[in-house]
């Protein structure tokens, strides 16, 4: 449990506030490249500003503030005839990467991007997709640094065919074992969780202790402050930042990023577009139609009765919390050690910019953010002794293989 | 999900639900009491739980928890719970871990009869049954 004025303090992010001016400090995701196909103005809705992202004359893109009545809803997607430039409001950097534009709200130069895979890669092996929650960013994060989850939210009673998994989360077989992860994540519940510190923010592992003296060891990373760098498949991996559009909404942005071949954009975006409407990227299955629970369902096939898009049982749990989870309320267990470390970087860097050490922040030091590569983000099936090198073995064969550069 | 009630008075006994809206195959649903959000289930013993809806870990909504095991299991982590709130398992943390001992939702004495399902306000435990007979007008409307 923590007290009431903190959890305002780590979870608000307007101008002014602090979890805000940390936010602020790094590169924001603002919108998806496609959301300009056919567009010339397209609404953001960011960090509680109200702002316009456009392309002049010369195809540079630009990100103004836009006008908008007090009452706004947090989710606002004017037509682009009704967007009205503030004349002298604020005016932002913007960055396209991957299919993804990213907004430098923060104040003076904003700095390079790291050399995560996921900027590394070319274009052909990165696809951005985002899809919209309704909670404070916070609670969208710590869900994504909470290794023990997958086990009980996402288990699947039975086994799918990981033939059928792509481009799907935890459909595939876990490296180097004949067994689906559904089923590691089903019959191995308790997890040894350990958290350290790295450069970029923190590397979570996740040890499952199987029969026959091995081990499955999962790799999840926290980006500081608002990302994470999970593994999908074999294949794939996940950066996820969510994105705060008030304190009370926010959205997922997500790089799927391919170590082997191209993505398969359009096939990766019809599956996601089934599940989402546009242009808001307002899921389908939601608080409003109870997320099309099914009771029958939860008996027999998922644990949350909320059909197989692992997505959709994140959004229940992190939209049932409230619109900010009161945290005054919780008690956190072993299982939670990651947000735990988490929330003490968070005031960590709160303290620094109180104190203007903003190169206290991580990645904001006289480094240089380019030479930060990885994260090393991958599952490994080992003989238990060997956990640890076969994590890094497995990365780096990974890595070897793959017809871009990714070498650490 | 939702079903909102007139702030009741307190230290008394209040009509919360028909037995005939718990009579379903999940026999689950959401009960507002003033401004306190809760869950009322029936447990395999055929027992009633009126208890808070927010999972006491990081607060998911036991409203749609697994039904099972003779009490409600939060689908974010497995918690379970019986029908007086006390958490009775946490299956993801460490073998031999001692804190579901330490965790409770909260819960509000219900009492059954005349077709009712009745909650007590009052702090504590009630001093007498309710008379259902006094709600039972209630029941036809």
């Amino acid at each position: 449990m923590i007290s009431k004025e903190l959890n305002e303090q780590i979870t608000h992010i307007g101008p002014g506030t602090d979890a805000g001016a940390v936010l602020r400090r790094y590169w924001q995701p603002a919108a998806l490249s496609d959301e300009l196909d056919g567009r010339t103005r397209v609404p953001v809705n960011l960090l509680g500003e109200r702002l316009v992202l456009m392309r002049d004359d010369t195809g540079v893109l630009v990100l103004a503030t836009r006008q908008a009545r007090e009452d706004e809803p947090a989710v606002s997607y004017p037509d682009e005839d009704d967007i009205v430039v503030v004349p002298d409001g604020p005016v932002y950097p913007v960055s396209e990467r991957k299919g993804m534009i990213f907004a430098w709200l923060g104040p003076g130069a904003p700095p390079e991007f790291p050399n995560f895979d996921c900027f590394r890669a070319p274009d052909s092996h990165v696809f951005a997709f985002k899809g919209l929650w309704e909670c404070n960013w916070l609670q969208a994060l710590e869900i994504g640094i909470d290794p023990a989850h997958a086990s009980f939210l996402h288990r699947f009673l039975q086994d799918e065919d990981p033939d059928d998994s792509y481009g799907k989360q935890f459909r595939d077989k876990a490296a180097d074992l004949d067994m689906p992860m559904t089923r590691v994540l089903r019959e191995y519940p308790r997890p040894d969780i350990a958290v350290e510190e790295t450069d970029f923010g923190l590397k979570i592992t996740a040890l499952r202790h199987l029969n026959g003296g091995l081990t499955h060891v999962r790799v999840t990373n926290q980006i500081f402050p608002e990302a994470i760098c999970i593994p999908m498949s074999r294949e794939m991996t996940i950066t996820q930042w969510h994105v705060p559009v008030d304190d009370e909404t926010c959205y997922w942005y997500s790089l799927f990023t391919s170590f082997d071949k191209p993505v398969d954009k359009p096939l990766m975006r019809a599956q996601r577009l089934k599940e989402h409407r546009l242009p808001d990227y307002a899921p389908l299955k939601n608080r409003d139609n109870d997320y099309c629970y099914d009771p029958d369902e939860q008996a027999r096939v998922t644990y949350t009765g909320m059909g197989l898009d692992i997505n959709v049982h994140d959004q229940w749990a992190v939209e049932g919390m409230g619109a900010i989870q009161d945290r005054t309320q919780e008690h956190l267990g072993r299982s939670d050690v990651a947000i735990i470390r988490y929330r003490r970087m968070l005031r960590q860097a709160i303290a620094a910019l109180h104190d203007n050490r903003e190169d206290a922040l991580p990645m904001r030091g006289s480094g240089d953010p380019t030479a930060i590569v990885g994260p090393l983000s991958n599952d490994a099936i080992a003989e238990t002794a060997d956990w640890a090198a076969a994590s890094t073995r497995t990365d780096l064969a990974r890595r070897a293989a793959c017809p871009w550069d990714a070498t650490v | 999900m939702s079903e909102t009630l007139s702030e009741p008075q307190p230290g008394q006994w209040v009509r919360i639900a028909t037995v005939a809206e718990l009579d379903r195959p999940r026999p689950l649903i959401p009960v507002t009491l003033g401004n306190r959000r809760l869950v009322l289930f029936r447990d395999e013993e055929g027992q009633l739980g009126l208890i808070g809806r927010h999972c006491p870990h990081r607060g998911a909504d036991l409203c749609f928890g697994r039904l099972e095991d003779n009490g409600l299991r939060c689908p974010f982590h497995g918690w379970h719970f019986d029908r007086t709130g006390q958490c009775v398992e946490q299956p993801a943390e460490p073998e031999g871990s001692q804190m579901y001992k330490a965790i409770r939702v909260p819960m509000i004495p219900v009492a059954e009869g005349g077709g009712l399902i009745l909650a007590y306000t009052g702090d504590g435990e009630p001093a007498a049954p309710p008379d259902f007979t006094a709600f039972s007008d209630d029941v036809a409307g």
